[in-house]
């Protein structure tokens, strides 16, 4: 197999890359949309790119929500870019002599073709900051060819025929991307790589964190496959499973090339055209293909030479290559799904008579396929000619292509790989030239490398809890609670590493928990206003309540820590109630006041 | 081009622009195509780009070695004229080609966007355009519009004239966005007897990005020359930021009104003639137009070159107009404040006595606002009445580059000044509106 990964990383900075928006996605309605076009240009080599055409045969409308905070003319394709983010290109340049690589003397914006509508421009913009790169991992020095620094790209929204819809806030948030060469050896390794990135990227405390933040593209192929681009892996825990089904995909697909060879021995697979079958259907009993008819929409059909049975073929657990045929026409030509005749027909409530005058129709013998589409004319049949594109395509085993993870781990398809072709040059924006000097600069102040800041961890916390920060994007955040309010280490460590985590297990929205109020949480701790038990409670309600801050918490939910004065009070009201039994006493007040006393304090009033 | 060392070592070796390349530095090695170099980038660098399609500037010093290496690959855009057979019962028009961004392409000498467009590449990119109409293309020149001069308007007339006297139904003239509706104001009055719609259109943002407005706006202006029945050279646009449909803005009332939006232009004292969509629908928002009609179309270059514009500015010095009447100008358009303003009381500043020393010059001072929504008036405040009885003309609702290009047009048949009065306040190619709109 050939593995590599793609991390994408949003950075820390006060501003995007070309223009003064604000990188920070804060929760607000959009103030209104605006509709594009977008289609298939040259690239500066004189060529269309591949997948730029795709997409562009798609006809698609493109529906961008504007934000206020997030979103001025550059967004929206309607002003040139400003100059580079400095800012951001210095983090680039700390990334990139991380990894070990080749800072470039003058840095080239630019324009990758990306009409998939993700970009208002057509393109995002790119730039190499590094080149030649490596990271070491347990099973070898994995080679980092290049580090790019580019812009986000806009957050989809949604999508029904023909519209997509996405949202500005997030398109020119700087990123970088850092690219594997492909020689990570397992599925497991893939994510170990992933992880080790990850590590390092939060070390520099100048990367944003949280949901989306980050994300990993994977690039797998097998022995006789083909490259494919998986995009979007949020989560790291998935990437082994993403890196087996594909494996798994292109060995199946392989295996039908194989079969499709016996079977064409001495023939090749004639033209086939979609056929118009609505009139199978003028009495059916298929509720799907009525309600179609119903709303004026027609029935078409194609005739799959030899692929009886095929179509059925499970390629990973639950997908199967009829799937794959599905998936294609959809990306092509935006229909629902379609239905084929390896499935089990009487599920759509066919007949097998209707089944048998499809087939007169198509001229279809035994050994043959079909597919049918229920759409208007011109998608249906536009539909129908992917399929029987893809279904050529299987005589080639795997494509070369973009696929998207499933939640499952799988992936569906997206589009053809682009080619190199697709990149020109940004001449909005003049080169960058960076200098030794500005590099210098740079590399002095490097972070502590991963090793380093685990020693260090190991001085404050247990082997348990430095483990657990040092793979957490909590590290910077930590590190800085502890120097500023110089609360316990170990209360800090486990409130964002364990309290946070099951709170959130148990449904309450800690993505509200600002570092901003987190760190109000710590600095009211140390100045003594609630015990440590109140902690989970305050969270909750902070994060329950956006607009609330720990003060608010504090004070509506009465979690104020007792005094001294009062507290010697209950303990001498509780030891009389208890007749001296001070044991009864003590867990009579903990069980009345836990979140607002310190056991301690009890014991030692006690005493 | 490259720092003179560079050239020469290139030269040394062999490699031309577009072969393939291996440069050596401090153990590093890159292989790639050699790139042109943009105007911006550092002389010293060489600028290769990567099999990943990426380029990068590589420093040149000593420690460098750059060896030529098989293969190379073209560089850059390759216009290709295509044959076009005509489809009967279709309707035919013409693009004439002459610039500015809509046919534009990236350029590597100079790092910007460069006119290099033919109308048939044009075609090629938006091919809906032959689904529209039958489509003759001619390149009559390509220039950035800001370069245009008087001499290219008369060119831009008689390419115009000729086709709109062949057998055509319409003409789309491709444009540089800037000085768009300059063009558009001289054409209006430069084609006499016009008989069929003039549809000019760009783009604001370049056509080499797949989001180009100029794909729609192309699409939208060839629909009005095909299909619509104004015979008025018109400016075809963005009529909003979002990809929806265009405006046809009479020639004479429209005025580029931001750097770069979509939907920059604007009809200012006058209603859009037209909303016009991609799908082929064209609504007529304002039935004041001039409609369809036989005969032949007369181009009347008759120009007179040395006409200015002044705007006036607080504390600004009044010796300008010097420089025009010691050379001898016969017109001057004066961007005046509000209803016709300009400063008056304060005699080191007054321009009242330069309008009445040019005015006694023969040169012909006309009025506007830089307002431009809106009339001039030369009675309602003392001061304007200053400036109207040192000779000013005041010219109604009249933009100030309309004016301008009118007053070039009037003087190149007249110099007397009673009937250069007359013409410019007679109404010639819809540039004066009497009736002020409530509503915008």
């Amino acid at each position: 197999m050939r593995c590599g990964i793609e991390i994408h990383q949003r950075l820390a900075t006060k501003n995007k890359l070309f223009c003064d928006c604000s990188t920070q996605i804060v929760d607000e309605e959009p103030m209104g949309v605006i509709i594009r076009k977008q289609r298939a240009v040259a690239g500066e080599l004189g060529e269309v790119d591949a997948a730029a055409l795709h997409e562009y045969s798609v006809g698609r409308t493109y529906i961008y929500q504007v934000f206020p905070s997030t979103t001025c003319l550059v967004e929206t394709d309607s002003e040139p870019p400003h100059p580079l983010n400095q800012d951001a290109l210095d983090i680039a340049i700390e990334i990139a002599l991380l990894l070990n690589a080749h800072v470039v003397d003058e840095v080239q914006v630019m324009r990758k073709t990306v009409i998939d509508g993700s970009n208002t421009g057509g393109f995002q913009r790119t730039a190499v900051v590094g080149l030649n790169g490596f990271i070491e991992t347990s099973k070898g020095r994995i080679a980092i060819p290049t580090i790019c620094l580019e812009e986000e790209s806009s957050g989809i929204v949604g999508e029904e025929r023909g519209k997509v819809t996405y949202r500005l806030d997030r398109l020119g948030i700087p990123l970088v991307e850092i690219a594997t060469s492909s020689d990570i050896k397992s599925p497991e390794h893939a994510k170990e790589t992933a992880e080790k990135l990850g590590m390092l990227l939060r070390v520099t405390g100048k990367v944003q964190r949280g949901i989306g933040t980050i994300r990993q593209d994977v690039n797998v192929s097998v022995e006789g496959g083909a490259r494919v681009e998986i995009k979007g892996a949020q989560e790291l825990g998935l990437i082994p499973k993403i890196v087996e089904k594909e494996l798994k995909r292109q060995e199946a697909l392989i295996k039908i090339k194989e079969e499709l060879a016996k079977r064409f021995k001495k023939s090749k697979p004639g033209k086939e055209k979609a056929v118009d079958i609505t009139d199978v259907f003028s009495k059916t009993s298929s509720k799907l293909i009525a309600r179609g008819i119903e709303r004026g929409m027609e029935v078409f059909a194609i005739k799959l030479e030899n692929f009886f049975g095929l179509l059925g073929t499970e390629l990973y657990e639950n997908r199967r290559f009829g799937t794959e045929l599905s998936d294609y026409a959809k990306a092509n030509a935006d229909i629902g799904g379609i239905i084929h005749s390896d499935e089990k027909l009487e599920k759509y409530g066919i007949t097998s008579k209707e089944v048998e005058e499809i087939k007169k129709k198509l001229n279809a013998r035994e050994k043959d396929a079909f597919v049918i589409v229920i759409d208007e004319e011109d998608r249906a049949s536009k539909a129908l000619e992917a399929v029987y594109e893809r279904a050529l395509q299987a005589f080639e085993g795997a494509q070369k292509e973009v696929r998207k993870v499933l939640p499952d781990g799988g992936t569906s398809y997206m589009r053809p790989l682009p080619g190199s072709s697709r990149l020109y040059p940004e001449t909005d924006i003049p080169p960058v030239r960076i200098t030794k000097e500005r590099i210098e600069i740079i590399r002095k102040k490097l972070p502590e490398t991963v090793e380093e800041r685990k020693t260090s961890l190991l001085k404050l916390l247990n082997e348990e809890l430095a483990n657990k920060l040092l793979v957490s994007e909590n590290l910077r955040f930590f590190e800085m609670v502890v120097d500023k309010t110089k609360v316990d280490p170990v209360l800090v460590a486990t409130t964002l590493e364990e309290t946070i985590v099951s709170l959130r297990r148990a449904g309450i929205p800690v993505e509200n928990l600002s570092e901003e109020k987190l760190f109000g949480l710590f600095k009211e701790y140390k100045s003594g206003r609630f015990v440590k038990a109140a902690i989970p409670e305050i969270l909750s309600f902070v994060a329950k309540n956006p607009s609330k801050r720990v003060d608010d918490a504090i004070r509506e939910m009465k979690l104020e820590k007792i005094s001294k004065t009062e507290l010697e009070k209950i303990v001498k009201k509780a030891v009389e109630e208890n007749k001296g039994d001070k044991k009864l006493a003590f867990n009579r007040i903990m069980s009345e006041y836990r979140l607002r006393v310190e056991a301690k304090d009890v014991m030692h009033i006690l005493k | 081009m490259y720092s003179e060392e560079i050239e020469r070592m290139l030269e040394k070796i062999g490699a031309k622009i577009g072969d393939k390349i291996r440069i050596s530095k401090r153990g590093e090695v890159y292989e790639g195509i050699l790139m042109p170099k943009s105007e911006f980038s550092d002389k010293k660098s060489i600028v290769i780009k990567l099999p990943s399609g990426y380029n990068v500037g590589v420093r040149y010093g000593e420690e460098l070695k750059v060896e030529k290496l098989e293969g190379h690959k073209k560089v850059g855009f390759e216009s290709r004229e295509i044959e076009l057979k005509p489809v009967l019962g279709k309707p035919t028009i013409s693009i004439l080609s002459t610039g500015g961004t809509v046919a534009s392409r990236v350029d590597y000498v100079s790092g910007g966007v460069y006119a290099s467009y033919k109308a048939s590449d044009l075609i090629k990119i938006v091919p809906e355009l032959r689904e529209i109409a039958n489509i003759n293309s001619k390149f009559v020149f390509g220039l950035m519009s800001e370069d245009l001069t008087v001499e290219h308007w008369r060119k831009m007339a008689r390419e115009i004239a000729k086709e709109l006297n062949s057998k055509t139904d319409g003409v789309v003239v491709t444009h540089g966005t800037d000085m768009m509706h300059f063009s558009t104001a001289a054409m209006s009055f430069m084609l006499k007897n016009l008989n069929k719609p003039v549809a000019f259109t760009g783009s604001q943002r370049s056509s080499d990005r797949g989001s180009s407005d100029g794909f729609m706006n192309l699409v939208c202006a060839s629909l009005f020359a095909a299909k619509s029945d104004v015979a008025e050279v018109c400016l075809v646009m963005h009529g909003s930021v979002n990809d929806d449909y265009c405006l046809a803005h009479r020639g004479t009332k429209v005025r580029k009104l931001h750097t770069s939006r979509r939907d920059a232009f604007k009809s200012i004292n006058d209603e859009p003639i037209a909303r016009i969509f991609a799908n082929g629908k064209i609504e007529v928002l304002n039935k004041n137009y001039k409609k369809r009609g036989e005969g032949k179309v007369q181009v009347d270059d008759k120009l007179e070159e040395k006409v200015a514009m002044i705007k006036t500015y607080p504390n600004m010095n009044p010796e300008i107009f010097d420089f025009y009447i010691e050379k001898k100008y016969r017109g001057i358009v004066i961007e005046g404040t509000g209803l016709g303003h300009v400063p008056t009381t304060i005699e080191k500043f007054s321009l009242i006595p330069k309008i009445k020393e040019a005015t006694e010059n023969g040169i012909a001072v006309c009025m506007t606002s830089q307002c431009l929504f809106g009339r001039v008036h030369p009675f309602v405040y003392a001061n304007l009445r200053r400036a109207y009885e040192a000779g000013a003309i005041y010219c109604e609702d009249m933009l100030p580059e309309v004016a301008y290009v009118k007053l070039m047009h009037v003087l190149g048949h007249t110099k007397e000044r009673e009937e250069v009065i007359k013409l410019m306040l007679t109404n010639m190619a819809g540039e004066i509106n009497s009736r002020g709109s409530v509503f915008e």
